[in-house]
């Protein structure tokens, strides 16, 4: 019993933190600008805004329309369930490894994307074509980077991967790929960018043009999780700090602190790299791509070197 | 000729008991559909042949996997490739399936060639057909013979398989076959193809060079690559699952490869959980596969047309045929928590296992290997994403969509029951796990009593100790539940009703089916970033009036076939230039004919002395 | 007596080679035949076996009177010129034969191991009337003279056959005897078929029909 309330404490707590984290990074974005900008809790305000609204449908529309934002928010908390946030003994790793994971994420982007062309309108197509594009170009370079990872750790469980462990040029080259791929799936700039209006160049927002209200808040919400996941084994992979095992209040709070030291630093560095470069033309990915994907090969092979 | 008895001549050891449960788990459903798709297609008679030509293919393909004499193996492999021949061909209103049939059968006849071949070279040295007196002869032979007899028995049954670049007759023969009869072809046919391969390779021949494990993991991934570019690039249903039948092709034989190297390698526990691993996307292939071709049969049944350029908005008019090609392509982008899913998570977890093991420049080659593997399930959820959401979402692109029905109960029933096996294969994949081990273990003759494939109460972590778990059952339940509870905080907290109105047009109010996405535009990313291998080209043609009018313009885009263009049209240009020059000793003079015999009868003679 | 016969049966075999019309080419088969029922018969004589008597008077009834009779009946209907197209001349055809012999003797004598002295040469003209008759179908233009060259061909496997194992089984015999009465009516009637279609039996303009 006390497992299962731990484990719902760990997910109401990604879901507390994750709007923070986008907040964060938008703040650090328009400083760089030398704007005032919004506030932190901006995303708080959206999410309870659209909460509050109502919504438009679309006619041409089907059942997967309205049923894709449940199926990706349960994707998306699915996969979080699998991340030890500050306690490890909830052993949700029996549901799951780190290959799982991935594989539960690429879940909610199907649905997404099927959704998307079935508003019948050019943007969702448009949008969807290229998320799949991106995403299954993202696929060999997340793979070889649990490769690499599982290498040094002994197995892809998570569980493994949240112990203490030195940090290796292997584990330094992984994580690097591993932050091009996040940026590629948390539809970061230079991939895509989250702040335009031009639906040509939107690759997220056009797949989510159609819906509104509150399923719309819903499917925020996940993008918003996703990024906490991805943050999160970057920073396990370059700061790893051993999860505590047993509740001890006394370890639990330094140990969320620290948490959340690691996430913010990996923001900054995504916030910087927002502002430092250009969006990219959509074929110029698959170059970007293919450079994390080389950088994960490095990766394999410091490890397999045992560097 | 040694005496056939009963007892001889079959051999229901568990790899045969497993494939045939396959072939009959896939049957039944393909036969049941059959009903209602042949319905007035053709006449009474027409119809009793086609039943008459299913059940004598399938009771082939079950000879096929279960004797034990290589003789009745190739006279039943044989009886196989022709009646499938005669099932290609069976509408022969249309010119395109006599050509595809006859593609097909001269490959699958080249193969057979080379698995003759093979069987003779073994027979030589055992001197009896019995699977048992070969297998037992196969350990004395030389290391040259070892690797010509595997490499014939690749070729022949990799023809059959669909193995790249032997795959060609794949995307002609399976399209134009009736729905069952393609779904029983791509489910259950090409399978044999691997039984053959397990079961003279691994098990007759045996494995003991490391070469034989890598070159099969190549072509495998070479295979898995090719196959998912190509069916990105289709348009027609059955075409694009008959490539997505050879990418999976690849995913098996990765398992099986894999399995091949450890043996050689002599890890034996890792071995079998390859095998595992492979034989697991087998039977999974089989029924998503098989799934996904009745859903075609019957999206073709009710629109008269093929290409997905032409449907969209079937959803709402098949609604069942809609969720069930739903479940397919779920199953077949490897989603959790459906069967594609566990066997991808084997086989990645075969790969990452066996890294362990190895040393380094294996280590890399095992890695990239599991990136072509996750790079092709994610282009293949990308082709499904495409040919499910063009088919069957939005608004119907022309007139065949629009008049679309449901299809009859016996067609619903058919794909119903693969539906159902697919959920079920993922639910209970411990389960499941534990059989197969008993036929991996029978497949490579290791005895399995003391390793531990074990299961926690639905829980399968495939190496106790290293402790990697997955619970496909704990998975839907969690990602059901997650579900359930957004929906509910959505019901409790939406107070007003959602308003259905249009689709966000720019204010242009005209939208119709014309503006939604084509597949073609789909795809096109893909085109441009493997431009490399798919060298598309275009042909444009503007029809003009005068110099500033232009009529009409036309705009075409193509892929080259590589594999056509650069290997298959070389190789029969220099057969039919050969035939060309042959035919100059035939001039139609009888005398001439006789004279040949003649005058080798007198050379016998002149030179009979010197032998 | 084995001298003459033998030599008889050589001398028909010459005959026929350079025969310039058909009548005289089934004349000269007449002579062949009637010369192995000759040896035939005496071999009969010689073993007192019901069966050799049997087989040499079917080999006087079928070769010698019904074969050529039939033959000649065809060439009265179809009213065809009767010469028989020659792709090499007589002379360079005796000449040809002349080698044929040398090259059949060379060829029983080491090959074919005789036991002795008579043997050999019968085993030699055998070897050569089998080669006359496939010289016979290869250099002669007409559709007689190719059934003709069978037929001579079948003269010289009887002989070899009863030289080498003194005959070959009755029924083998008699069947055969059967299936070279019916064949020659079959391909009588062909002959005659194909001279109503196109009005000669000129077989080397039937490779204009290819197509």
């Amino acid at each position: 019993m006390i497992k299962i309330l731990i484990i719902l404490l760990q997910l109401i707590f990604f879901i507390a933190v994750s709007p923070f984290i986008s907040g964060v990074i938008t703040k650090i974005k328009n400083n760089a600008r030398m704007r005032k900008g919004q506030s932190v809790f901006q995303p708080y305000c959206n999410l309870v805004k659209l909460f509050s609204k109502g919504e438009v449908i679309s006619e041409t529309s089907s059942w997967i329309f309205k049923a894709a934002p449940f199926i990706v928010i349960s994707s998306s908390l699915g996969a979080a369930l699998l991340i030890p946030v500050f306690i490890f003994s909830g052993q949700t790793y029996y549901i799951g490894d780190f290959l799982a994971l991935i594989f539960i994420l690429a879940l909610g982007r199907f649905f997404l994307a099927l959704a998307a062309l079935d508003t019948a309108s050019a943007f969702g197509g448009m949008g969807s074509s290229r998320e799949m594009f991106i995403s299954s170009l993202v696929e060999p370079a997340a793979c070889l980077v649990v490769f690499s990872v599982s290498l040094q750790f002994g197995s892809t469980n998570i569980a493994s991967f949240s112990g203490m462990h030195p940090v290796s040029i292997s584990s330094l080259v992984a994580s690097f790929a591993l932050f091009l791929v996040a940026i590629a799936e948390t539809s970061r700039i230079p991939v895509d960018n989250q702040e335009t209006h031009l639906e040509l160049t939107m690759v997220h927002e056009a797949m989510v043009l159609e819906y509104s209200g509150k399923r719309l808040a819903l499917i925020e919400m996940s993008s918003y999780i996703k990024q906490m996941i991805w943050f999160f084994l970057i920073a396990q992979i370059i700061f790893p700090i051993a999860v505590p095992c047993s509740i001890n209040t006394a370890q639990i709070i330094p140990w969320c602190l620290w948490y959340l030291a690691r996430i913010f630093m990996i923001a900054g560095a995504v916030a910087l790299a927002e502002v430092s470069v250009a969006k990219m033309r959509l074929f110029r990915v698959a170059d970007f791509l293919s450079f994390a994907f080389v950088l994960a090969i490095i990766a394999t092979i410091c490890a397999i070197l045992g560097v | 000729m040694e005496h056939l008895n009963i007892d001889s001549l079959f051999l229901f050891d568990p790899l045969s008991a497993f494939f045939l449960c396959v072939i009959f788990l896939i049957s039944l459903p393909s036969a049941v559909y059959s009903i209602g798709y042949l319905k007035g297609e053709s006449s009474g008679l027409k119809t009793a042949l086609a039943w008459f030509l299913l059940v004598l293919f399938l009771i082939s393909m079950g000879l096929v996997v279960s004797v034990r004499n290589v003789f009745v193996f190739l006279i039943a492999w044989e009886i196989m490739s022709l009646v499938s021949y005669f099932l290609v061909v069976f509408d022969t209103k249309h010119e395109k399936s006599i050509q595809a049939g006859t593609i097909y059968i001269v490959m699958t006849h080249i193969g057979t060639a080379f698995l003759i071949a093979a069987f003779l070279i073994m027979f030589k040295y055992a001197h009896s057909f019995n699977f048992a007196a070969i297998k037992s002869a196969c350990s004395l032979m030389p290391p040259q013979t070892r690797n010509i007899v595997f490499l014939f028995l690749l070729i022949g049954f990799g023809t059959k398989a669909g193995i790249v670049p032997l795959h060609i007759w794949l995307p002609y023969a399976h399209p134009q076959a009736p729905s069952h009869i393609s779904s029983i072809m791509s489910g259950v046919m090409i399978k044999t193809a691997i039984y053959g391969i397990i079961r003279f390779v691994i098990f007759i021949l045996g494995v003991n060079s490391s070469w034989w494990g890598v070159l099969i993991l190549m072509l495998a991934v070479i295979s898995c690559l090719v196959g998912v570019i190509y069916a990105l690039m289709e348009h027609d249903i059955k075409k694009l699952l008959a490539y997505h039948s050879v990418e999976n092709i690849g995913i098996i034989l990765l398992g099986v490869g894999l399995a091949m190297l450890f043996i050689s390698m002599n890890m034996p526990y890792l071995a079998v959980f390859s095998l595992i691993a492979g034989l697991y996307h087998l039977i999974n292939h089989a029924i998503f596969k098989g799934l996904l071709f009745l859903c075609a049969g019957a999206v073709y049944k009710a629109t008269e047309t093929r290409d997905i350029e032409k449907l969209g908005g079937l959803i709402k008019k098949m609604p069942q045929t809609a969720v069930y090609f739903l479940l397919g392509a779920m199953a077949i982008s490897a989603l959790p928590p459906l069967n594609g899913f566990v066997s991808e998570w084997l086989t990645l977890q075969a790969f990452f296992l066996g890294a362990f093991s190895v040393e380094g420049g294996y280590r890399l080659f095992l890695g990239l290997c599991a990136a072509m593997l996750a790079l092709t399930s994610g282009l293949a959820a990308a082709c499904f994403v495409k040919a499910f959401g063009i088919t069957f979402l939005a608004q119907p692109r022309s007139r065949y969509a629009q008049n679309a029905k449901e299809v009859s109960l016996s067609m619903r029933a058919g794909m119903f029951f693969l539906s159902f096996l697919i959920v079920v294969f993922g639910l209970a994949a411990a389960i499941i796990i534990k059989l197969l081990a008993k036929v991996a273990s029978a497949a490579t003759g290791i005895n399995t009593s003391s390793m531990s494939f074990s299961l926690n109460n639905f829980i399968l972590s495939p190496q106790a100790g290293k402790g990697v778990y997955l619970s496909t059952p704990l998975l839907a339940a969690v990602l059901a539940t997650l579900g359930i509870a957004g929906f509910a905080i959505y019901k409790l907290v939406n107070r007003e009703k959602a308003v259905i109105y249009k689709t966000w047009d720019c204010g242009y109010y005209k939208l119709d089916s014309r503006n939604e996405y084509t597949a073609t535009a789909f795809s096109k990313p893909f085109r441009i970033a493997f431009s490399f291998f798919l060298l598309p080209y275009r042909k444009t043609q503007k029809i003009r009036e005068s110099f500033y009018h232009v009529k009409s313009f036309a705009y075409e885009t193509h892929t080259t076939m590589v594999f056509k263009k650069y290997i298959y049209e070389p190789i029969l240009g220099l057969v039919f230039r050969s035939a060309k020059f042959m035919r100059k000793i035939q001039p139609g003079s009888i005398h001439l004919y006789l004279s040949y015999i003649f005058v080798t009868v007198l050379i016998l003679i002149i030179f009979m002395r010197k032998f | 007596m084995q001298a003459i016969i033998l030599f008889g049966v050589l001398a028909s075999t010459y005959l026929m080679v350079i025969a310039k019309r058909t009548p005289a080419l089934i004349r000269y088969f007449r002579y062949q035949s009637f010369f192995l029922f000759l040896a035939t018969f005496a071999v009969a004589i010689e073993e007192r076996q019901i069966d050799l008597y049997i087989i040499a008077g079917l080999l006087f009834v079928i070769k010698v009177c019904a074969i050529p009779y039939f033959l000649n009946r065809i060439i009265k209907r179809m009213k065809v010129s009767e010469d028989l197209g020659l792709f090499v001349n007589a002379q360079l055809s005796l000449l040809c034969v002349l080698g044929f012999t040398y090259l059949s003797w060379v060829f029983a004598e080491r090959i074919l191991a005789p036991r002795n002295e008579a043997q050999a040469i019968m085993l030699a003209v055998a070897f050569f009337v089998v080669l006359a008759g496939m010289f016979l179908m290869v250099f002669r233009m007409t559709a007689l003279a190719q059934i003709i060259g069978l037929l001579v061909m079948e003269n010289g496997l009887f002989l070899l056959a009863s030289t080498v194992s003194g005959g070959m089984p009755f029924f083998v015999e008699i069947a055969i005897f059967f299936d070279v009465f019916v064949s020659v009516i079959i391909m009588g009637f062909f002959v005659y078929r194909i001279n109503k279609l196109f009005t000669h039996i000129d077989v080397n303009k039937l490779s204009r029909l290819k197509g």
